[in-house]
């Protein structure tokens, strides 16, 4: 075996073998916020390390008569993905990339359920629907066609489904003469004065107002936006086990962005999935460790990360007129993941007026597609519980939160309406304008 | 980027009591940390110290002061403060604790049938701070299925005189084993489940009023009731309060074996009070990186997706714990090494790390490594611990300092609080550090 073989094979195994540290001292199954609200789910110290002991054993697991199994705890597909065992573990064991590596391992060589497999398929969802949006949103928010759903695919028929937007944000863009990144393009600006845009399927398909905010802010700071080609991050595949379509689909993007990448560019997200997806989980779950996986990961931002540096830097425009309001903010899971801090809570406080609140609460249930499903969907709500209610005491009419599916399930489950943190940097920045021109 | 007044390094009793009392005094305090501490294991009691032949732990501390290389060398007289401080904080946090460290030392029975000394305990253990009077019971009460507390079993350990230490003891002690309402059907149940189920007003009711059928079925007379420490978690008070009414005597909360719901009490309860003091608390972001001038901490760098998290920070405190919390390790070679910083830490040799029965821990001389440090609690090299301190905006405190064994003198808790309480004063007082550094940047803290 060559010294590259054994260290491609050290980097696969960095996730299995990190529960060797495991002390079994149970932190992760106190903070866990599924086991929290049902027996179903033992907790994620069992399927875990614990059970990661028998598939280390053996790759392909096998029971006493021969016979292959899948898993040795298949109650690990309740787990969401949230990822808080992780966060929480004081040895460093990262429980739930096992068990998202356990949850594809049980699917692997099976042809998926149906509804797994469809609710992976952002990219073309977005695509089929966005034609026929007016259609299609009337048929989700048609009771009697979302029971017919739940009894056919699984999707529960309350699960906050998002809203077609119409135009896809990209032919928008391209019409309005954006740069979209395809060959011939006329000269780009510098790094320094151009970022290039990930804006993930939500921004594309159902919250084109996101993308907007995004380049009225980055433009605003003096960065052109670059739109280059791109699909879906994977992340929904990867969250529904679908490891070798989400390969591909990476590939697809690694393909475009590592090329802007290497030229310097910084890549921008607004959702902080796909921007997590980029940055790790390429890497830890889907197992690209090559140079453009590398170059890619290093290159992208979150967008308030962004922001917060170009403020350290001295380069952000300060200008935010007031926004006198109450603001509650949820920072999502995957936020955390990321490990820089609550970026959008440091922004807000230069909006003189806001009055923002860190819910600090674990989840809201969704866990990106988690929450859709039939037998998942009261789990969800019961995890998020909390945070509604705390959300309706605080009497505010509008919420904070970084990623596309949270925002969908607390403005369905609060009936307050749900902001990218970027929306509301984009408000006071117009409110500032309209300040200054009234003087 | 970010910037922090003060950045500790940390998330147990030590480091979320700094960040606490620090953010009391006006600093902007981000913690940082690997994972949840220690304090999730925790079982109730404040362990101050205890000592050979001295009946409180205020004479324990006084004990182990005159040891010139102790923490409490340092830190005895903060710890009357510290507690005091303390106290106001969790009784403001409706988690009041009773007792104090010149109070006698009470043998407290715990979920393995054994007892530990304690003197000051949050209310949920209060009962036990009172002698026993004569023919009064102890009556150990578990919910059936429940596989971290065996009353029966504990009831027959506790009958044993010889596990009370030499303490005061009830006259006799009973176990019983009560079905509480939809239990049965639940297996898998851990501590914080049944904690959470007692935290539910309309759950509560009926498996209190069993659990009084049970202890009243024992007979009459005076008795105390022994429950596993899971009566609520986020809302102990109410369920607390719910239990004394329905049952009708004094309650003593066992503590467990982990997750110690009397730790996570009190670990949410440092939380939000630092949440409403405009403190942040990072978890899950381990320290991969410290940018020094040689003299002081300039910036730490936390492990981030991709790339690292960077935070200026004023001052920075190290509350990471001994060998066992992480904060130190040892080579192979015998070398002890702090682990963020890289200071030089002292400790035995390596041939005397473990002595003796290695399951006893007055035998563990490895347990005496640390940081040693001068009276603003800044380290030093120990090899020339009049130099000066190693860098002057640093502070340690908790676990790492040198000189304590905290499993067999049974201080930590009273070493984190006084360190914390010391460190805290003498970094906003500028003793090195640099609280109200101009932030022209934001800072962690959240809107105020």
């Amino acid at each position: 075996m060559t010294i590259a073989a054994l260290v491609d094979q050290a980097l696969d195994e960095s996730v299995g073998l990190s529960t060797d540290e495991c002390l079994k001292c149970n932190i992760c199954n106190t903070v866990c916020p599924v086991a929290r609200v049902d027996d179903r789910f033992p907790g994620p110290k069992y399927v875990g390390p614990q059970a990661q002991r028998f598939r280390l054993a053996a790759p392909v697991p096998v029971n006493l008569d021969g016979r292959r199994v899948h898993s040795p705890d298949v109650t690990v597909d309740w787990c969401s993905g949230c990822g808080w065992c992780t966060t929480a573990c004081p040895a460093g064991v990262k429980i739930a990339e096992v068990n998202s590596r356990a949850r594809a391992s049980i699917r692997a060589g099976r042809r998926p359920r149906l509804r797994d497999w469809m609710i992976g398929q952002t990219d073309l969802l977005g695509r089929l629907g966005a034609p026929f949006a007016p259609l299609a949103n009337w048929a989700f928010r048609n009771r009697p066609i979302r029971a017919l759903i739940e009894l056919t695919i699984g999707i529960h028929r309350k699960a906050p489904l998002p809203v077609y937007a119409g135009r896809p944000f990209r032919s928008r863009f391209r019409r309005r003469g954006g740069r979209v990144g395809r060959p011939g393009e006329p000269v780009l600006p510098p790094p320094d004065r151009a970022v290039v845009y990930f804006h993930g399927c939500a921004a594309n398909y159902y919250e084109p107002h996101v993308a907007d905010a995004a380049i009225a802010v980055l433009e605003r700071n003096g960065f052109e936006v670059i739109a280059p080609p791109q699909v879906c991050c994977g992340l929904p595949l990867i969250s529904n086990g679908l490891y070798g379509q989400a390969r591909g689909q990476a590939r697809q993007n690694l393909d475009v962005l590592a090329e802007y990448a290497r030229q310097g560019y910084r890549i921008v997200g607004t959702s902080t999935s796909c921007t997590h997806t980029l940055k790790a989980e390429y890497d830890e779950m889907l197992d690209l460790h090559d140079e453009d996986a590398r170059v890619v990961a290093e290159a992208t931002w979150d967008i308030c990360e962004f922001l917060v540096d170009l403020h350290e830097q001295g380069r952000l425009d300060t200008r935010f007129g007031r926004l006198d309001e109450d603001l509650p903010y949820h920072a999502p899971c995957q936020l955390r993941s990321h490990g820089i801090g609550l970026p959008a809570m440091d922004l807000f406080e230069l909006v003189p007026g806001l009055r923002a609140v860190d819910m600090d609460h674990d989840c809201c249930g969704i866990a990106g597609t988690y929450g859709l499903k039939r037998e998942k969907y009261e789990i969800a709500m019961r995890v998020g519980a909390d945070l509604f209610r705390k959300i309706e005491a605080s009497g505010a009419t509008e919420t904070a939160c970084d990623s596309e599916t949270c925002r969908w399930q607390i403005a369905s489950a609060t009936g307050t309406t749900v902001r990218h943190p970027v929306e509301i940097l984009a408000a006071a920045y117009a409110a500032g304008d309209r300040a200054a021109t009234a003087h | 980027m970010a910037t922090a007044d003060v950045a500790i390094i940390g998330a147990g009793l030590a480091g979320l009591a700094t960040a606490v009392r620090l953010a009391e005094h006006g600093a902007r305090v981000v913690v940082l940390a690997q994972g949840n501490g220690a304090i999730h294991w925790a079982g109730g009691p404040i362990d101050v110290a205890v000592a050979p032949g001295v009946d409180t732990p205020a004479a324990a501390v006084g004990r182990l002061a005159s040891n010139p290389a102790h923490p409490y060398a340092v830190l005895a007289d903060d710890v009357p403060h510290a507690l005091g401080w303390f106290g106001s904080l969790v009784a403001e946090g409706d988690l009041p604790h009773a007792g104090s460290p010149g109070d006698p030392f009470r043998a407290l029975p715990t979920g393995i049938g054994g007892t530990r000394p304690v003197a000051i305990v949050p209310n949920g253990q209060a009962a036990i701070l009172r002698p026993w009077d004569p023919g009064e019971r102890l009556v150990v009460v578990g919910p059936a299925g429940f596989k971290d507390f065996w009353p029966l079993a504990i009831a027959a350990s506790l009958r044993r005189p010889s596990v009370w230490g030499g303490l005061d003891r009830p006259e006799r002690v009973e176990g019983v084993s009560v079905e509480l309402p939809g239990l049965a059907a639940r297996r898998n149940l851990n501590a914080l489940r049944i904690a959470d189920l007692f935290d539910d007003p309309a759950w509560r009711r009926p498996a209190l009023e069993a659990i009084a059928r049970a202890v009243d079925a024992t007979g009459s007379g005076p008795l105390r009731v022994g429950l596993p420490a899971v009566v609520g978690c986020r809302d102990h008070g109410a369920a607390l309060r719910g239990a004394l009414e329905v049952v009708d005597r004094p309650i003593v909360e066992l503590p467990l074996v982990p997750p110690g719901i009397p730790g996570i009490r009190l670990y949410g309860l440092l939380r939000d009070a630092l949440r409403a003091r405009g403190g942040r608390l990072l978890l899950g972001e381990p320290v991969v990186r410290v940018e020094t001038d040689g003299r002081r901490v300039l910036s730490v760098a936390t492990s981030a997706a991709a790339r690292s998290y960077v935070i200026r920070v004023g001052s920075l405190v190290l509350a990471t714990g001994g060998i066992a919390g992480g904060g130190l390790v040892g080579d192979p070679d015998g070398r002890i090494v702090e682990t963020v910083l890289g200071l030089p830490a002292e400790g035995p040799p390596i041939d005397r790390w473990m002595t003796g029965d290695p399951l006893d821990p007055g035998s563990m001389p490895i347990a005496l490594a640390g940081v040693r440090t001068d009276g603003e609690l800044r380290p030093v090299d120990p090899a020339d611990p009049g130099a000066g301190p190693v860098f002057d905006n640093v502070r340690v405190v908790g676990g790492l300092l040198a000189g304590q064994r905290s499993l067999a003198e049974r201080c930590g808790d009273g070493i984190a609080l006084a360190s914390a309480w010391r460190a805290a004063a003498s970094i906003a007082t500028g003793g090195g550090g640099a609280v109200g550094t101009a932030a022209a940047v934001p800072a962690p803290g959240g809107s105020r």
